[in-house]
Formats: structure tokens, sequence, C-alpha cells
């Protein structure tokens, strides 16, 4: 039987602000239908409409042409509609198939459980779209990609037919988005159907039939990805034709900055080495697991157990030396996390920007609020960040410019060191843009700059130089304008490496 | 994307305090009315001046504890801390015969507690709440040993001026509570110490990445704590001339209600020294109209239990709200 769903006219304010402006969105089984729009475009708004997570103002929701009621996410999946979220909601401690009949436990007579029996229907599932994971496993043990598919087939075995995956590959190294997009074709055979938000083209023209981009709360455009473009799309995004971003061709001239030499830490990293120049942007990528933030911390001092030395500035540096000192010695760091460890969500935009530096604003002892506004509107003008006011409380931003934000703050003079840990996740191609020209900006001035990326596009449009990891150990090493793409991909895959 | 309904959000939180501390004020005019019609003596120069002069000591602590919860943390120990460190300080006294030498006694020992917790919370990172239960206990077993479970009356001009002495109405530890007000003003909001404050509570991890020091921060936070406490020490003696084994009861309790109550959020991070004055303020009418109206003590305990439940409940469904 073919399904499909219809929403009609929607429209939803909060307040003043118009999210959704008379919105009309389908769906059909057996298809993937990518939304896409930048940050505040509509979409999640739209798709807290379709979970009942929210109530819309006006507008209808359609099921095979009967109107329903979803006023509350039971509603949403009584009609077969599930939500995949960026945060797993999976318990750590439970296994595979107990997380997936969590709240609707088999029991054998009486109160025990028939775990045997869930665990046959959880690989009968898995089976039946070639994915390979053991129902016994404790949920903690599996990596995101595999979190990510317990939570598909547990909303698959609560018999939904819609999906809704939001950034699904933010989170996932290139072989778990692999295995993702096979799980998703065979969903499509199996007459699921998916609504995929995502800001990557390759994958939308990879997998989705059908594309419809949001602006500023109203559907743009609603194309069939066969009679379309990437630069079609990107440009109705905008409003404008999105300028690529190029890389201004450079000399690396600058003296050795940081060099790396020997660094081994048993499980992590074996035998790393190299050198960061002046001025020079050193990419390192690889698969999760590849040990580079590992790395990227012994060098920033958060950790200091591991063997071989770093050289900094021509001075050996003391291992594990913690991060206050190696912020004095001009070094900076932007995490992987933004959430976890790079912003103070309760703080102002202000005081995130201006806490490393803050001694250097201080005048007879307390803080000169003027130098500190001076410091911070620089740093806002120069990232384009966007926030009504150096007030503003950081977690009210948008991910891009809470991101912004988290390399705003590394914008003194003083910086002569920065660590990167995948500089642009989880954000749209706009804030990504004026992400690499700060990138640019800095190595420009001299700034040492050490950046892990998982995504290879990023690496070759950023890097001066790059080196691939596969399992903590160095495979090869690439020059600008020497990029070989295919060669990076099969490096960090391990293509030719011993078993 | 989730930003779409940051517009109306954004505007909520900036007025969040502002409308707080409005409403502070309402009530404490609404509390002052209602216990002025209560008992007429409630609006007398000599009540007010009472008043003040007994919540000068929770002002003191409460603006350490506002310090402590705005690093998401708590100080169980405040009140036995105030019985400990006055019992050392009047121990000193009596056995040196210098003011001076006691005042320095009683404000030392208030900071090696403080110490003590911070050591603990700040540099093992062990939990608030655990650690200073059991400096709780502990700094009360050594107040009971120092003045042998019996009080000491203390004579010394000198040392009972601070708590003791009244110029015309006004006692002379309401504009000493106003000074330190100031200066601790000036510490949490014109210097890096006082961001750094902030910022811990905000994200522990950040504040560490980007060099912060937050757990040598949390030592200072719980020193200065500690501190106050000791001054309040000093106040406590001054206004009964004598240091007794039981001062202090329940004042971490008073405390805490009052820092909630001005509106600092209970998971740090946000919070300001006016709100937690008004707080104090709100809380001792609330407490003192009780005492004149003649109130059933037992009852009172019951009453303060019961603001303490309502301000959590009512910031965690308004905190929920907007998260």
């Amino acid at each position: 039987m073919k399904n499909r769903i219809d929403m009609k006219g929607i429209d939803k304010s909060f307040f003043a602000t118009r999210a959704l402006n008379n919105v009309d969105f389908s769906c059909v089984s057996g298809e993937v239908h990518a939304l896409v729009g930048l940050n505040g475009a509509g979409k999640s708004t739209l798709m807290k409409v379709l979970g009942g997570v929210i109530s819309r103002d006006s507008g209808t929701i359609e099921v095979n042409g009967t109107p329903v009621e979803i006023n509350s996410p039971a509603d949403a999946s009584a009609q077969g509609i599930s939500m995949i979220h960026q945060e797993y909601s999976l318990i750590n401690e439970l296994t595979v198939a107990g997380n997936i009949f969590l709240g609707r436990e088999l029991r054998k007579s009486g109160p025990f459980l028939d775990k045997k029996e869930m665990a046959r229907q959880v690989k009968e599932q898995l089976d039946r779209f070639g994915l390979d994971l053991d129902p016994y496993k404790p949920i903690r043990e599996l990596n995101s990609g595999e979190k990510q598919i317990v939570e598909i087939i547990r909303a698959l075995m609560s018999d939904s037919w819609l999906i809704v995956m939001d950034e699904p590959t933010s989170a996932l190294s290139e072989e778990d988005k692999g295995r993702l997009f096979e799980f998703i074709r065979r969903m499509k055979a199996e007459g699921i159907s998916i609504i995929y938000i995502s800001h990557h083209m390759p994958e939308i023209f990879g997998i989705a039939e059908q594309v419809t981009v949001m602006r500023d709360g109203q559907i743009v455009l609603s194309e069939r990805t066969a009679e379309t473009t990437e630069d079609a799309v990107i440009a109705t995004m905008t409003g404008t034709e999105l300028e690529n971003f190029v890389k201004p061709h450079k000399e690396i001239l600058g003296e050795v900055l940081v060099n790396v030499a020997g660094l081994t830490k048993n499980e992590a990293y074996q035998d790393i080495s190299f050198d960061v120049h002046r001025g020079e942007i050193l990419v390192l990528t690889g698969l999760r697991g590849c040990g580079a933030p590992e790395l990227a911390k012994a060098i920033f001092g958060l950790d200091g157990d591991y063997n071989g030395t770093i050289t900094y500035r021509g001075a050996a540096l003391k291992p594990g030396r913690g991060p206050a000192v190696a912020v004095s010695d001009g070094m900076g760091l932007v995490t992987e996390n933004r959430d976890k460890n790079g912003i103070l969500p309760q703080l102002s935009v202000r005081d995130n920007i201006a806490l490393p530096f803050l001694e250097k604003s201080v005048k007879a002892g307390v803080l000169d609020g003027r130098a500190i506004e001076k410091v911070v509107t620089k740093a806002i003008a120069d990232t384009s960040t966007k926030t009504s006011s150096p007030n503003q409380e950081i977690r009210f931003l948008s991910g891009g410019n809470k991101q912004k934000i988290c390399f705003s703050r590394w914008l003194d003079p003083d910086l002569e060191f920065l660590i990167l840990l995948e500089p642009t996740r989880g954000i749209d191609v706009h804030a990504k843009a004026d992400i690499y020209r700060i990138i640019e900006d800095l190595a420009e001035r001299g700034v040492g700059i050490l950046i892990l990326s998982y995504e290879i596009d990023e690496v070759i449009m950023l890097a001066d130089r790059v080196i691939t990891l596969y399992q903590g150990q160095s495979v090869s090493e690439f020059t600008y304008p020497n990029f070989d793409k295919d060669q990076m991909l099969a490096d960090i895959a391990g293509v030719g490496q011993p078993h | 994307m989730a930003d779409i309904t940051a517009p109306q959000r954004r505007s909520f939180s900036l007025d969040g305090l502002t409308l707080r501390y409005a409403v502070l004020v309402g009530l404490i005019v609404i509390a002052s009315i209602g216990f002025s019609m209560a008992n007429e003596n409630f609006y007398s120069m000599t009540n007010i001046g009472i008043l003040l002069r007994s919540i000068s000591v929770l002002f003191l602590v409460s603006m350490g504890m506002t310090f402590v919860m705005l690093t998401g943390g708590i100080d169980l120990s405040v009140g036995s801390n105030v019985a400990f460190s006055g019992g050392v300080g009047v121990v000193t006294l009596v056995s040196t015969g210098s003011p001076w030498l006691g005042f320095a006694a009683a404000i030392l020992a208030g900071m090696a507690i403080g110490w003590i917790n911070g050591f603990f919370i700040g540099k093992l990172q062990l939990s608030a709440f655990m650690v200073t239960l059991a400096t709780f206990a502990a700094a009360r077993g050594l107040a009971l040993v120092i003045y042998d479970a019996d009080s000491i009356n203390v004579h010394d001009p000198v040392f009972l001026w601070l708590g003791g002495t009244s110029w015309g109405n006004l006692p002379v530890v309401i504009p000493f509570v106003a000074l330190m007000f100031v200066a601790l003003s000036i510490l949490l909001y014109k210097t890096t110490f006082g961001r750094d404050v902030y910022a811990t509570g905000s994200n522990f991890n950040t504040a560490f990445v980007l060099g912060r020091q937050p757990g040598r921060k949390l030592i200072w936070v719980y020193v200065l704590t500690g501190a106050l406490a000791g001054l309040s020490a000093i106040i406590t003696v001054g206004r009964v001339s004598s240091g007794q084994p039981w001062t202090g009861l329940y004042l971490e309790f008073d405390a805490i209600t009052a820092v909630i109550l001005g509106g600092t959020a209970l998971a740090g991070g946000r919070g300001k020294l006016l709100g937690t004055i008004l707080g104090v303020l709100l809380y001792g009418i609330i407490i003192n109209g009780l005492v004149l109206t003649g109130t059933n003590p037992y009852l009172q305990s019951v009453i303060k239990g019961a603001i303490l439940l309502g301000v959590v409940l009512l910031d965690t469904y308004t905190q929920r709200g907007k998260a």
C-alpha cells in the first residue's frame, strides 16, 4: 500500500516572528524527501509541527487524504511518524534489543523478560536491511553510526512508515555514512518514506528523489532531484548565488612554530611526527578513531600521558601543562563539541568572547568595560556573527553563530597557534564559508593552524598541507596544490594496510 | 534550526532578572504593609533597626553563598563555620586580650574551613553538597570542643563594636554591610575573578579549556565565603555580647533560601548580588513579621520550608519553560 502525508497551508508564529508561512509539504512512500535551508529557515519548526512537538496556528495534516489531528508526539507515532534526533535518546546501559523494546518488552509467562525472542526479532530486522549488529551489545559500546541505526530500527519496529532525520550524518565517519545511505536505500525499497534534513548537497543528490528548499518560513523550491542541480538549490537557499570560498594561493615562508616528534600514546596514536609553520594550515584527517583529537589534546596540554616530544617556539613543552599555560603561551583551541566544552551557555556573547584574554582589559585591578567592548565589537564584526547585541545570551544563537563565537575569542593579536577540531561540524554552508574565511585570515596574519577534519571536501578546501591518519598511524602527506582526493580517501580508509 | 523561537525567548530572559527584582520589591512592600497592619510596631524606626541588624549576618553569608551558587555549588557549612570561627576568635581574644588578634583569628578560622571545602571541591572535584555536609558537621563539632559546649561572655568594647553599636537608631553594622555589598559587587562584576565565577558555573569544561583554571577559582570562592562567615561570627558575638557554640543554626538554610529567592539559578551561571539583597530583605521581613505577630515558632519553621519549596518549584518550572 502506498502511504502519503500532506501538510497544507501550515502557519506558525512565535509572537512577532512568522516561522512558517502557508507551507505545503508532501511526502510519499518509498521516497527520500530532502529538506534544506539555512539555519532559521523553518525546517525544524515544520518538522516539530509534523511530530506533534509544537502546535500549528492553522493548516491541515492529511494522511492518505484523511485529515488527522497531530497534537502530541504520541499522536504522531500513532500515525507512523518517527523523528530521529541528533542527540541520541538511547540508554547506554541497556542492550540494543533492550533499547528497541524499551517500554513494550516481551515477556515470558510471569514477570520475566523474554530476551531471546526480543533479540531474535531485532536480528530479523537487522538482517532484513543487511545490517551487522549484535542485539546483545550494550549501547555504550556502539559508535555514533550504530546508535543511529538502533534508533531507526526502533522506529521501524514500532510500525513507523515515515522517518524524519535531522542532519543524520553530522556526527558520522565516511564509513558510517556509506552504511547509513545503504540502509536508507533498503528502507526506500521496503516502502519507508524518509524526510532528510541536511546541508550536504552530494548526500541530497545521492539519495533523495525530491528536494524542498525553505527560506524565511516559506517553501522557495520543491523539485525532483533529477530535474534540478546543486547550484540551483544553493542559490535558492541563500537568495543569492553563494560565492564559493576560494582558497587564496600563498607561499608558506614562516619558520617552524610547532614540531611534533615521535609522539606515541599506546592505543591512540603511534610515532607521529610533523611540523607546523607560522602562517600554515596543516590538516589532519582520517576516520573517527584515527587518533587526531587525542593528538591535539596532547599538543594543547590537556593530556600529558604520551611519549615523544612537542616543541613550540623552539622550546620543548612540558607534558600535560594544562590549558591555562597553553593560552598564556599564545595557543588556542576550538573544541569539537560546542555545547559540551565550547560555550558558556548562560553567559553573554561578550563574556564568551572576552574570556580567554580578559587579563589584557584590566586597568588598576578592575576590568575596563570600554576595552572589552572594543575587542568584542571587533570580533563580532570580523566574524560576521549575527547577534542582537553583545548582551545576548549565547545559548539563544544558532549553531553557526555559536561556532563563530568559539572562533572569535581567539582573534587576539597575541595568538600564535590555533587548534581546530571539526571546525564546521553541524553548521550551514553560509556560516561555513565565513569560518573558512576567518581561518584563512588568521593564517594570513602568521598564526599556525592545526585542523582536524573528517570532511574530505573541507580538508581539500582549507589545507596547505594534509596528513592522513589511519588507526593512530600517519599514512601519507599531501602538499597544496597536489591534493589527490581519491588517494586521500583510500589512505584514511586503510586501503592497503595490513590487517 | 532551533533558533526560530529565539526572539521571544531572548526578550524574556533579558527581562528575567529585572522582572524578578520588580516582583521582589513589590512583595517586600506588600509584606511590610501586611505586617504593619497586623502589628503597629512593625514600622517603628526601632523595629526597622532591629530587623536590619537581625538580618545583617544573613546579608553577609548570603552574599558569599551567591558566589558559591553562581559557580553551581552549595555551602552547607556556613552556619557551623560562624560558630567555629566565632569560637576561635573569642578564645583568642580571651587568651591574648587583643581584640585585633581576635578579629584576625576569627576570619582566618573561617577562611580555613572555606579552604578545606574549596580544596576538596575545586582541586579534588568532589561534590560540593557532600564536602560541605561533612564540614557542616565537623565545624559544629569543633565549635563545641572550643567552647566546651558552653558560651563565653565577651566584654571587650572593640570586639563588640561592629555587632553591638548603634548610631541613634542605626546599627553601625548596616553601613558596614552596605560597604561589603559595594566591595563584593566590584569583585563580582569588575574583576577577572568575578567573570571566572560566572564562567565556572556556566560551563566548567569550557572555562577549563579556555585556560581560566575554574578549579582554582572554586577554592577562592569557598575561602571568600569562609571569610564572610568569620566576619559574621564577629558581628554575632557583638550582638549578644557572648560567643555561643550553637550560634548560626539553620543559617545555611536561610542563606540558600534567600539566594534562590533573589533569582540566582540553582545550576549556576546566572544571578546577581542585588537579587540576593532583595531576597534577604523579603525573607527577613517575613520572618520578623511572623515573630511580631506572635506566630507559633514551630509553625515558622514550616513556613520557611514552604517558602523554599515554593521558590524552587517556581524557578524550576520557569527555567524548564525556557530551556
